[in-house]
């Protein structure tokens, strides 16, 4: 096996674990490189089969790294098997009451009326579970050529994306009956089983995110999800003693201080976590065009 | 203390505070999840949720510091403001508000603005530092009372809910909303079953009386925010693809007549040349190269505002003594502006 062809294993190997999926949680604190991450994994499912990249924030941010337009909330197609869409969280229920209620008036009527507002508003899951079913009816389950194959679902920063993937067993525990109880369960089967979604638990090296990814993978075991993979994002290259004397001394300091406090968390998180890690060190690309394709060059697997 | 997670905001928040602490003036800090380092280092450890430990150092002021719990702090406000133990326990046992508590979107903001309230009215601080919830919405915590309570309010819903259930505890249909009313009520009913709408009513039956003091502190508090006496400093890092937020934040908090301090920006490499015997030089050339630009890039688009760079750190912040290294860096390169203080009239 050649150079090239070893490198692109790398990258390779972090779609083999996603293969069969067909929705893709990727979970992680703020400000790891979560949605660049979930923009790579798409990218890379999208050399195979049809994929979506979905993006939940009320902000736009996933276009920039594909090099896109913002999607403004419809799908756009980015390459011949590769779609993004971002979702605004508030507008999804509106979504499914629409695609639910046939009567264009009375949908109209409800998602106007303040008492249905509020309620969406106050009602605990209900939004997440507009969008992970909404996220589910992307894909293809033989009646429509539009769909695709593989959701990459961007979970929401906030809640490391825990609310997302709880918020079906919340409502199908808190609502007695009716349609919305049920796609409660149906969605809790979803999720919780490995065969048809896979979670992705993205981090950085520092303290609090292995911390916290050390958490949420705790509570993703209360939910019986196993994640497929965990990925440690923008780690600072190895130090070598023998560079001291080469460097500025400020440069050499901080260099082997945050080499030493990564390996830290690094080993911290291998401690924690027995499944596939993975590693992908800070890389000096500042073209977004560019930055996928060496990102996925860089991707190393540790176990 | 606003800006996106990751950058250092909490840190940056306790460096502060010790300053203001050392320079004489009674401060307090209201953290939401420091790191495990800051933690030991402040001592804010379990016993400081919800409640003010006193941060023991040497300096002529009083540092303490707070974690805000918001469940806990909801409980205490419903026991603290119910007309009566019954009524504390009608809201504290429904159903509803179990997951209403921990569920609603804004919650954690809402309640550190009630903590906020309760602080500033017992005045024993000249100072507070609040450290926002590290959302990517760095304002959401300016607009969670006014949308939390538009939401616990409503006319139209508590007026709704009140005649939703009749004495039985049976729905009925309401004549004012007419046909169309009576399918939009069906509709839901069919939707979400009946016990959940039967605990919302009960729930905003409950907590009717409660709803007006809420919407006082709410008030008081938006006012608070937009006093000379409060100052948004905004924490950014210099990674290009952040830019866009730290503007749009920027905008934010001019759009919304908000006084805006300084904008932090955090953890600046510093500049070095690549080597090429040396691997990994490279990157950090680069990520010189890069903090230098973006720290460039954003004094071009914010001229209004002073942009200040602080490097990473050496060391880590893991001791008060540290922490008043940064502080003071920080306070020499704003030039010995000092934030706001609560005195009124001075």
């Amino acid at each position: 096996m050649n150079e090239t062809e070893s490198i692109r294993e790398q990258a390779e190997s972090i779609v083999s674990l996603l293969e069969g999926a067909q929705l893709v949680v990727v979970t992680g604190k703020g400000g790891v490189g979560k949605t660049t991450l979930a923009a790579l994994i798409a990218r890379t499912l999208a050399a195979r089969r049809k994929a979506l990249l979905l993006e939940v924030d009320p902000r736009e941010n996933a276009h920039r790294i594909l090099g896109m337009p913002p999607s403004g909330g419809q799908s756009i197609q980015v390459s011949p098997k590769l779609w993004l869409q971002n979702l605004r969280p508030q507008h999804v229920l509106d979504r499914h009451v629409r695609h639910k209620v046939k009567v264009d008036l009375l949908a109209r009527k409800i998602i106007d009326h303040p008492v249905y507002q509020h309620f969406s508003e106050g009602a605990p899951g209900l939004k997440e579970l507009a969008i992970l079913e909404h996220a589910r009816r992307q894909i293809n389950r033989g009646w429509s050529h539009s769909q695709v194959d593989v959701v990459v679902l961007d979970a929401p920063a906030t809640g490391h994306g825990l609310s997302l993937l709880r918020a079906p067993e919340l409502v199908a525990s808190t609502l007695t009956g009716g349609p919305f109880a049920s796609l409660g369960h149906e969605l809790h089967e979803f999720v919780t089983n490995r065969r048809k979604t896979a979670a992705v638990v993205v981090s950085s090296a520092e303290e609090m995110p292995i911390e916290e990814s050390i958490e949420l993978l705790g509570a993703l075991k209360e939910l019986r999800i196993s994640p497929s993979f965990c990925v440690v994002n923008g780690v600072y290259p190895p130090w070598n003693p023998f560079f001291q004397n080469a460097l500025p001394v400020e440069v050499a300091e901080l260099w082997s201080r945050r080499w030493v406090l990564e390996q830290r968390g690094v080993e911290r998180l291998t401690r924690e976590w027995r499944g596939p890690l993975f590693e992908i060190p800070l890389v000096d690309e500042v073209d977004d065009d560019r930055l996928l394709n060496r990102l996925a060059k860089e991707v190393r697997r540790l176990r | 203390m606003i800006g996106s997670g990751g950058v250092g905001k909490t840190t940056l928040a306790a460096a502060l505070g010790l300053r203001s602490a050392t320079a004489g003036d009674d401060t307090l800090v209201m953290t939401f999840d420091p790191s495990l380092r800051l933690k030991d280092a402040l001592g804010v450890g379990g016993e400081a949720k919800g409640e003010e430990v006193v941060v023991p150092f040497q300096g002529s002021g009083h540092l303490a510091a707070s974690l805000l719990d918001a469940k806990m702090t909801f409980d205490r406000l419903i026991r603290d403001y119910a007309p009566d133990e019954a009524s504390a326990q009608r809201i504290l046992g429904n159903p509803y508000y179990d997951g209403l508590a921990g569920g609603l979107a804004g919650i954690l903001e809402y309640m550190a603005v009630e903590r906020l309230w309760e602080v500033v009215s017992a005045g024993h601080y000249r100072r507070v530092i609040l450290d926002t919830p590290p959302t990517r919405q760095a304002l959401d915590f300016l607009k969670a009372p006014e949308r939390i309570v538009g939401f616990l309010d409503s006319g139209a819903l508590s007026l709704a809910l009140k005649s939703w259930f009749d004495g039985e505890g049976h729905l009925k249909a309401l004549p004012t909303w007419g046909g169309m009313g009576r399918r939009v009520e069906a509709w839901l009913d069919k939707q979400v079953g009946m016990d959940l709408l039967r605990d919302m009513s009960e729930f905003f039956r409950a907590f009717g009386p409660l709803f007006e003091g809420f919407r006082e502190r709410a008030e008081t508090v938006r006012q608070l925010l937009r006093s000379p006496e409060t100052v948004f400093y905004q924490v950014a890092s210099a990674d290009h693809k952040r830019i866009p937020d730290v503007l749009y934040f920027a905008r934010q908090l001019e759009e919304e007549g908000l006084r805006s301090g300084p904008v932090i920006v955090n953890r600046i490499h510093p500049q070095t040349d690549s080597f090429p015997e040396i691997p990994g030089s490279e990157v950090f050339h680069w990520l010189g190269e890069r903090d230098r630009e973006g720290l460039r890039q954003l004094r071009s688009l914010l001229p209004g505002l002073a942009v200040i760079g602080l490097p990473m750190w050496q060391k880590e912040l893991t001791s008060l003594e540290r922490l008043d290294e940064l502080g003071g860096l920080l306070e020499h390169r704003m030039g010995g502006e000092s934030p706001g203080s609560l005195d009124s009239g001075e």
